[in-house]
């Protein structure tokens, strides 16, 4: 073998090897090296140039790289196909829902800054496009990583079901209102922290007075109420994505429980709205009583609505919506002699 | 990779291997083959020698007893395959 001939297959090799962990590789230097020898020993036997042989033989083995990722079973593709669909679903999700929140909050805290009409739009698609980067960025990283982590990727696959077909009303439809409620919950968070440095009334020295009692804030409540609804929006996204089960469905109505009573709570003790906030209004003191009374009426109904629809998920294990219309016929045809108190 | 397994209860190593599946009829490309190899062992359905006594140290492959289990059960799905093929030829 000529010196020049033994440079190429000595890069060659150098270079798969340099792609592969280190315990592997004196093993499969030696195995590789004694394969491409046999190889051209074949070629020049049967009459071939040296070099020629060996160039034919390194181009038959191909890229360096692929070779590398074939021994060290690595995969050529940044997603594969038994995570791709997840793949999309979730960011398709988390596009439309935060999106659009946080474009939203962007150009309603600038508007209410006095902002004029172009910056204003500006900001607001400026934010869009940031948060679209951002999304898509770490959605396909976490993604990127899982699928070179086999320990997460060999966790047992779900299953599809005939149960993950959508029913009527049309998952179109459900996962309509699962964005609804989602958009909902973040622009009402936002609002609720932005709420005491985000006011229509400011007191003698300029500074703004918050609409909710500082009461929920120095106490800490409020992070609760707020954990509280994000953790029931989790239980409600992760409704249209798992089958009926009986943990999922108890934590569903217990947090629902339990973020009603705290309101409840709140309301009843008369800690929701800022009194300062009432009087520079000028708001007649009824409003604090009524809408108190208002939330607390809310929130029983609420309470009813979470406790019946699970009632009726577990007679049906399944995740349904109870239509009220039937059951209060049903009610009221059952006790003909009283009438039904809603 | 069944003809491997199959092939491979004689020990072999890689380059003579590639030769031999192409007499045979098999025509794999080296650089599928020797990755294919060392997944094969890593899976314990190969076992491996190195051969020091000839001027070139090669490395010998072996069918295992699971790679013999796992051979017979591929064959006897590749003949089903096989029998239900040529049951659809007599009937057209």
């Amino acid at each position: 073998m000529t010196a020049t001939t033994s440079t190429l297959t000595d890069r060659y090799v150098d270079l798969t090897l340099r792609r592969l962990p280190a315990k592997q590789r004196p093993d499969i230097e030696r195995e590789l090296r004694a394969s491409i020898a046999d190889a051209i020993d074949d070629r020049t036997d049967a009459g071939s140039d040296p070099a020629e042989a060996e160039h034919a033989v390194l181009t038959e083995l191909g890229d360096p790289a692929r070779l590398a990722a074939d021994y060290a079973d690595r995969p050529l593709h940044l997603i594969g196909p038994s995570l791709y669909l997840d793949y999309v679903r979730l960011i398709v999700a988390i596009l439309v829902t935060v999106v659009p929140a946080t474009a939203a909050a962007t150009g309603f805290i600038r508007i209410l800054q006095g902002g004029a009409a172009g910056p204003v739009i500006g900001d607001t698609i400026g934010t869009a496009l940031t948060t679209t980067v951002h999304i898509v960025f770490w959605t396909t990283l976490l993604f990127a990583v899982i699928e070179r982590t086999s320990s997460l990727r060999a966790g047992p696959a779900r299953q599809w079901t005939p149960d993950a077909l959508p029913q009527p009303p049309s998952r179109r439809a459900r996962h309509g209102a699962v964005i609804a409620e989602i958009v909902t919950v973040v622009l009402f968070t936002t609002l609720v922290l932005l709420s005491p440095v985000v006011s229509t009334q400011t007191d003698a020295t300029g500074d703004p007075i918050g609409i909710l009692s500082p009461w929920l804030w120095q106490t800490g409540v409020v992070y609760g109420f707020l954990g509280l609804a994000i953790a029931a929006l989790g239980v409600t996204v992760a409704k249209s994505y798992v089958r009926w089960s009986v943990p999922v469905a108890v934590t569903a109505v217990l947090l629902s429980i339990a973020t009603t009573t705290l309101l409840i709570w709140i309301a009843a003790s008369d800690r929701l709205l800022n009194p300062a906030f009432v009087d520079a209004a000028g708001w007649p003191s009824e409003v604090a009583y009524w809408t108190n009374a208002g939330l607390i009426i809310a929130a029983v109904l609420a309470v009813v609505h979470a406790v019946v629809e699970s009632a009726a998920g577990f007679a049906a294990r399944s995740w349904v919506t109870p239509s009220w219309k039937p059951m209060i016929h049903t009610i009221v045809e059952k006790i003909p002699a009283r009438a039904p108190r809603r | 990779m069944l003809a491997c397994l199959l092939i491979l209860k004689q020990p072999n190593y890689g380059y003579a291997l590639l030769d031999q599946l192409d007499q045979s009829g098999f025509a794999v490309d080296a650089n599928t083959l020797y990755p294919l190899l060392r997944r094969l062992e890593k899976q314990g359905l190969l076992t491996s020698d190195w051969n020091t006594e000839e001027s070139r140290p090669r490395k010998f492959y072996r069918t295992s007893d699971q790679g013999l289990t796992l051979a017979d059960a591929l064959r006897r799905d590749w003949e089903e395959l096989h029998a239900a093929f040529h049951a659809l030829k007599e009937e057209s």
